[in-house]
């Protein structure tokens, strides 16, 4: 995420006004400045640490700041922001100032906060519900996505996605965000459903077996687990990739919300990890952070090089035979080619499938012919065109076949 | 030894008795976890001590440990509980030769005696004047359904068993969780937990678990192996070595009687360090190159600032 010092002191001024007396409105408005940055707090949270900071000396500075870390913030990437708005926020005097007034919080309720957290909280659920509504009502509509008819979001479905405006890209955003739903509460519902198995279980057995008298007679089977097939994306958001990467992503983020176990990366010279970034509510925003911070972003591609960090970094943990990997590419690459060859062959040996996406594919006349494509095809095990929203309903269910 | 009477200089000085250094932040985080009674998470590379400090704790505060090691696949019935059937089984058998009360049977095979405990009904159900200490150890591992059952045990420390009734705990168990980070733990999970993250050791700090380890060490030797260990995580390895594996590497060298460190003995002994054929390579060829210059790096080893 883009924080620079001036963010987080404008983030920090900004709740100057929440600020009080007493350490309780000074944590809460210093949760609101971190929620600003982009940590995740929650109400209870804020409270543990109230709860929690009678048991530690607050003079202390070192202990004070790894309390408020160790409630407030849940993972590691979060730290840095986090420390650079504790010593914004807690700048000396405030601080200084503070443990006197300490004690009197413990014994009255702060009035003027206790309702206003309780709004924050009442207002975030009443805005989910609401976002809920409206999703089920556009859900029922959703079939209109595979009737074959003509119409003008059929149009729309067929075009490629590189000839749209802003207006239309809106629109499209939203329907690929229903189609991923749709497509993972499909697979989600699909794993209850499993063939009769082979292994006894002794705890329905038993069960059965007492209208008998205890005599076994019928035996339970246990249906077979469904083994979980993990989703890994790798995209490509170099330049020539542009138009078609941030529909991907969309797509990606629509499923990696719904289903369990989907990592997302993003490369073009070097490779970045952003589930984490796009696993907030509002997606649109979140991807203009991505593509702000992100090293290269609309830049040129090293598709080896990147698979190269992937394989050493995150595959070992990431990929078993039980993940389909899907690359979002064009293939046009500038780095090593047999580099690319040696890593898409150390992939191969790893992943279940492997699933390549180009959207070039779709015209007519494209053949894989640049050099970096070449290598990586005797690899794959599909090799799919994304172009529209149309493909993308069959991209989803070639998913669904190999997750189910 | 009661928690509640701890401060943190006392939770240091503990850990430091039973040969555990941990620096001011982890040891702050630690005494506000057992005080409050709220889980601890504490993630970092794999070697730093995680599931060490559980371990360790367990021991200090004379309570019981009970380890629950997460895989993909757990489920209620390994973390919970579970019936023994067999022995229900056997039970129903007999009662029918013998011509027993059906009714009497039916809600006797349902007692405690035929209930198997797993670890997470152990820890809550303990009795003992201290509560047990609970590890959970690589959540990571585990999948999302059993990340989100356990979101219910740890909120209300309390178990549901249909045919005896509600299980809850007298005291609350001291709960740490462990993660390697293969994947993101669930955010409700982490809110519900306080978050720490163990970093590699600092030279100052890697030298003092060797020496507390290891009274027996040769001061000179102990900062040769930390240098050493500080200049190989800075380099571009794919398994960067642990605390784990300096201690390892530490006593085969006591074991060898190894005063000073050479070279020849840093090659020779590496297989405690890297693990992967490689990083071996990969060492032995910086070594080759003089990238990596093992002479200059053992000779001048930093001072301590002590």
């Amino acid at each position: 995420m883009d924080v620079t010092p001036e963010t987080v002191a404008s983030a920090v001024s900004s709740v100057a006004s929440a600020r009080g007396k007493g350490t309780l409105p000074n944590v809460m408005a210093f949760a609101r400045a971190l929620k600003q940055l982009g940590i995740k707090v929650s109400l209870s949270q804020v409270l543990d640490v109230s709860r929690s900071v009678e048991l530690v000396d607050i003079g202390a500075r070192p202990d004070f700041r790894a309390l408020l870390r160790a409630n407030l913030v849940s993972q590691k990437e979060d730290f840095p922001v986090f420390d650079m708005a504790f010593d914004c926020f807690w700048r000396e005097q405030t601080y200084e100032r503070m443990p006197m007034e300490t004690m009197e919080i413990q014994g009255t309720p702060t009035e003027s906060d206790a309702p206003e957290g309780g709004d924050e909280e009442g207002g975030l659920e009443e805005a989910a519900s609401e976002a809920m509504a409206n999703e089920n009502l556009q859900l029922e509509n959703l079939d209109e996505f595979a009737v074959p008819t003509y119409s003008p979001q059929e149009l729309m479905n067929r075009k490629d996605f590189s000839e749209m405006g802003v207006e239309e890209s809106r629109a499209i955003a939203r329907a690929i965000m229903l189609i991923a739903t749709k497509i993972a509460t499909q697979i989600s519902r699909r794993k209850k459903v499993g063939r009769k198995g082979n292994t006894v279980d002794p705890r329905w057995t038993m069960r059965r077996s007492m209208k008998y008298g205890g005599e076994v007679i019928e035996l339970v089977h246990r249906k077979k687990r469904i083994k979980k097939t993990r989703v890994v994306l790798l995209c490509d958001v170099s330049g020539s990739m542009d138009c078609y990467s941030r529909f991907l992503i969309q797509f990606m983020y629509g499923l990696q919300n719904e289903l369990w176990g989907v990592e997302t990366f993003v490369f073009s010279t070097s490779l970045s990890r952003i589930t984490h970034l796009i696993r907030t509510k509002d997606i649109v925003n979140a991807l203009e952070k991505i593509s702000g911070s992100i090293l290269g972003w609309s830049g040129g591609t090293n598709i080896g090089r990147s698979l190269h960090t992937f394989n050493r970094n995150f595959a070992p943990s990431m990929v078993t035979n039980r993940t389909v990997v899907v690359i979002i590419s064009d293939g046009w690459d500038r780095g090593d080619v047999s580099l690319l060859e040696r890593e898409m062959q150390d992939l191969k040996r790893r992943a279940k499938k492997i699933i390549w996406l180009n959207p070039l594919l779709a015209s007519e006349n494209y053949e894989p012919l640049c050099k970096g494509m070449q290598a990586a095809l005797p690899y794959l095990d599909l090799f799919l065109s994304v172009h529209n929203v149309n493909s993308l309903v069959s991209l989803g269910r070639t998913l669904q076949k190999m997750v189910a | 030894m009661d928690p509640k009477q701890l401060t943190i200089e006392q939770v240091q000085e503990v850990l430091l008795k039973e040969k555990y250094v941990c620096d001011r932040s982890l040891a702050t985080v630690v005494y506000l976890s057992l005080v409050m009674g709220k889980p601890l998470l504490l993630e970092g590379e794999a070697g730093v001590g995680k599931t060490e400090i559980a371990k360790v704790l367990s021991k200090v505060l004379g309570a019981k440990l009970i380890r629950l090691q997460c895989y993909e696949g757990l489920d209620a019935n390994t973390a919970l509980y579970e019936w023994n059937y067999p022995k229900q089984m056997l039970r129903i058998k007999l009662e029918e030769v013998e011509h027993g009360d059906k009714a009497k049977v039916e809600t006797e095979i349902f007692s405690e005696e035929y209930l198997i405990k797993r670890p997470l009904l152990e820890a809550i159900q303990t009795d003992g004047a201290t509560p047990p200490v609970l590890l959970i150890d690589e959540i990571d591992r585990a999948d999302m359904e059993f990340e989100a059952f356990l979101l219910e045990v740890l909120s209300d420390f309390q178990i549901t068993i249909p045919e005896l009734g509600t299980v809850s705990a007298k005291h609350r168990p001291y709960v740490f969780l462990t993660s390697n980070r293969t994947r993101e733990i669930h955010d409700a999970l982490k809110r519900r937990c306080l978050y720490h993250w163990i970093e590699y050791p600092t030279f100052e700090k890697e030298y003092e678990i060797i020496t507390t380890k290891f009274p027996e060490v040769e001061a000179k030797m102990a900062q040769q192996i930390c240098a050493f260990m500080q200049k190989v995580r800075e380099m571009n390895f794919y398994k960067r070595p642990g605390v784990a594996e300096t201690l390892d590497w530490a006593s085969a060298l006591i074991a060898l009687n190894r005063k000073n460190l050479d070279d020849k003995s840093v090659v020779e002994t590496m297989g405690c360090v890297f693990k992967y054929r490689e990083d071996l390579h990969h060492l032995r060829e910086q070594v080759e190159n003089r990238q990596l210059n093992l002479d200059a790096l053992l000779r001048v080893s930093p001072e301590l600032v002590s």
